[in-house]
């Protein structure tokens, strides 16, 4: 079967000249040379050359693909992915309801998207998951490190440091319960220090310094292999204001997702974005729906949205590929700042096999496989063993 | 428009070549059209040897005429009817899909779609035993919901492993490698190597307009070339290789009524040959539902318009009754 030659990536006045020459596959490019290329249809040697070459690349990496390996790269059965699956972790976002609706924390290879009216807590849970990727494996974090890309100068270094400072404690609380030699090992490089370097802080000014951060991420996340999580606050914002061409915004968004979803598959990493709302107004209402229209809906693989209710923040899950629909209430808090519905009470969140015989303590949660410990207001750990 | 060459046919050697080209008869197209009393004077050509060489271009390069009774006996022996494992599904699609056509389905985000093309992976390979590639272009590809949609099939764990097995997963985020991907599929069938699995029926791109969309406006046409590119390889998978495609689509809003309208324009709409639209319930955000609206926009052979409920729970793509739903199956 012979390949066209529109499907290959050339430039397209090169394609123009090439199909006006008559040459619609890539059987007859293959026959010819360089030198009769470049008279056929008057363009440079050197140009000439790079197409051939270019064409040669693609037909040559096909036929190995098909002789050799029955399974060639980028395919893989439903069951392998399963297994990668299943052995990735999550990133915890410390509080419990939270991550029981997005099915255990927020998950790589995934972009999830925090849409929100403005003081709801999209920025600080940012925050808590930049700290929160960073613990470590035997306390069941990912030990990874993360990127930030400020949008809007919404990142407070005192707050992490406040976030960062309670993780740790809450981290030295389990290790004195549990003595176990690895835990006290990996406490000694997990300091508030430490934490704040390995989080990767870009500023970017406007959507042209946003694309082209996103577009050299690749490069710099070859260099710093652990990284995990990648989040860009303020997706709509340099998107929102003076931006008179509608079309190009569109395609400029969807051409950004398509690039960091190929980063978060590449990388093995989760992206989290937010987004502001905006109003539509129908026919005899008005509603707040995320900004950036609706092609951009499709952009998120996850999508939560952040809104209030009376004095109360709820979060529903309104798009995922593998939970269903539900909506659960939070609070933000001064240390560790996320917590599920009963008030007063810190909790965290471990996956099992990290913390065998923990179980949480008071009544009113419903716990999914995994367990929690809890630590009450005076400081003091409450562990009880089931 | 193929470009003349020495040994395209017995009779059409290189001076010929050159001397054509030199009069401007360039591709079979050139010479095949043109009065050859003129051209054999100009080139001063023997007319026998030009038409010699018409008669077998001719040949070679035109297409042949079928009549329709031997195209229907042909369809009616080469289409396959798969059913998607729903029932309302099956019934809104004229009992499920057909091999050698495209269907599509549109739906606003978190509408449903990559869950129905899910449950249909599932059900094509367990119910069905029969191989599927998903291509997936958005990450929306959950390969522990898979697993769940094949728990709710069987209890077996050997089946569903099995059934998981059939399922290959391909996961490209731009448009050449897409081409990339289905020109392979095509190479691999047409050449019969035999993978470890066999031949696919079922071709889900889960989703078209997300590696489209970058490309597409603006005052390059490059986009519109190679949507029609990716739309022609998968007509061609569809029909040559009897393959059942399935394709998933954004909506925009139209600009002058506000409504919803399938992504990509109306070049595109003449690509399907079936169009569901899925909707979910009007509801406030507050109270989630599992319930979905299929309905049906473009078809050959149904009327246009018809509705059924579809259930995207736990369950997967069933008609189960609410009851079902409400336990988590």
């Amino acid at each position: 079967m012979q390949r066209d030659v529109g499907s290959f990536p050339l430039a397209p006045g090169l394609r123009a000249k090439l199909i006006g020459a008559g040459f619609q596959t890539v059987q007859e490019l293959l026959e010819i040379g360089p030198c009769e290329l470049s008279k056929e249809i008057g363009i440079s040697k050197e140009e000439a050359l790079e197409t051939l070459q270019i064409v040669r690349r693609e037909c040559n990496s096909n036929a190995t693909k098909t002789a050799g390996d029955p399974e060639p790269v980028g395919k893989c059965t439903a069951l392998e992915l399963l297994a990668q699956e299943q052995a990735q972790g999550f990133i915890i976002t410390f509080c419990s309801a939270l991550d029981d609706i997005l099915g255990g924390g927020v998950q790589l290879t995934k972009i999830t998207e925090i849409c929100g009216a403005p003081g709801v807590g999209k920025t600080q849970l940012c925050m808590q998951l930049a700290v929160d990727v960073q613990i470590p494996e035997c306390f069941g974090g990912l030990a990874g490190e993360a990127v930030f890309i400020d949008t809007e100068g919404s990142f407070m270094v005192d707050r992490v440091v406040d976030i960062a400072t309670a993780c740790v404690q809450h981290c030295q609380l389990i290790a004195e319960t549990h003595q176990e030699e690895d835990f006290q090992k990996s406490l000694e490089t997990f300091s508030f220090e430490s934490i704040l370097s390995h989080i990767y802080y870009f500023r970017c000014h406007d959507y042209t310094e946003l694309l082209a951060q996103v577009y050299l991420l690749p490069d710099f996340l070859s260099e710093h292999s652990k990284i995990r999580l990648v989040i860009v606050d303020g997706i709509a914002f340099p998107f929102r204001h003076d931006f008179e061409d509608l079309s190009l915004r569109t395609r400029l968004l969807n051409g950004l997702a398509q690039q960091l979803i190929s980063i978060a598959n590449a990388h093995k990493l989760a992206v989290v974005l937010t987004n502001q709302m905006t109003t539509r107004i129908g026919q005899s209402q008005s509603m707040l729906v995320p900004a950036l229209g609706e092609s951009w809906g499709h952009a998120a693989t996850i999508r939560l949205i952040f809104h209030w209710d009376n004095k109360q923040r709820l979060a529903t899950l309104y798009k995922s590929p593998s939970q269903k629909e539900s909506t659960v209430s939070f609070h933000i808090t001064v240390s560790i700042h996320f917590w599920g519905e009963d008030s007063g009470m810190e909790g965290g969140v471990y996956p099992k096999g990290s913390l065998q015989k923990i179980c949480a303590l008071r009544a009113g949660h419903t716990f999914g496989p995994l367990e929690h410990c809890v630590q009450d207001n005076t400081g003091v750990a409450t562990f009880i063993q089931c | 428009m193929v470009i003349l060459r020495a040994g395209l046919c017995p009779g059409l050697t290189a001076e010929m070549i050159q001397l054509l080209k030199a009069n401007g008869i360039v591709t079979v197209v050139d010479l095949v059209s043109s009065d050859l009393e003129e051209v054999a004077r100009k080139c001063s050509l023997s007319y026998k040897a030009l038409v010699a060489v018409r008669r077998v271009l001719l040949a070679q390069f035109s297409a042949f005429p079928v009549n329709g009774a031997d195209l229907y006996e042909e369809l009616k022996s080469s289409t396959a009817i798969l059913s998607t494992g729903s029932r309302s599904l099956d019934r809104l699609l004229d009992s499920g899909l057909y091999t050698g056509e495209v269907t599509e389905l549109t739906g606003a985000p978190g509408s449903g779609k990559t869950q129905v093309c899910l449950s249909i992976a599932v059900s094509t390979s367990h119910d069905l035993k029969q191989n599927v590639l998903y291509v997936d272009s958005t990450g929306g590809f959950t390969a522990s919901r898979l697993l769940q949609l094949a728990q709710t099939r069987t209890g077996d764990e050997e089946e569903q492993v099995s059934a998981l097995q059939r399922i290959q997963v391909a996961r490209v985020f731009d448009v050449y490698k897409m081409l990339d991907v289905l020109q392979e599929l095509r190479c691999s069938v047409s050449q019969q190597v035999l993978s470890s699995l066999g031949p696919v029926k079922v071709l889900v791109v889960d989703s078209v307009s997300a590696v489209i969309c970058p490309l597409l406006g603006g005052r390059q046409a490059e986009g519109l070339a190679l949507m029609m590119q990716l739309a022609r390889e998968l007509k061609t998978l569809a029909r040559e290789l009897s393959m059942a495609v399935v394709v998933t689509n954004h909506v925009t809003r139209d600009g002058s009524s506000g409504h919803l309208k399938p992504a990509l324009g109306r070049s595109w709409s003449f690509v399907p040959s079936t169009r569901v639209l899925l909707e979910s319930r009007e509801g406030t955000w507050g109270k989630a539902s599992t319930c979905r609206i299929a309905s049906l926009t473009k078809s050959s052979r149904q009327p246009t318009g018809i509705e059924v409920e579809l259930d995207i729970g736990s369950c997967g793509v069933l008609e189960e009754s609410p009851a079902a739903s409400g336990e988590g199956c």
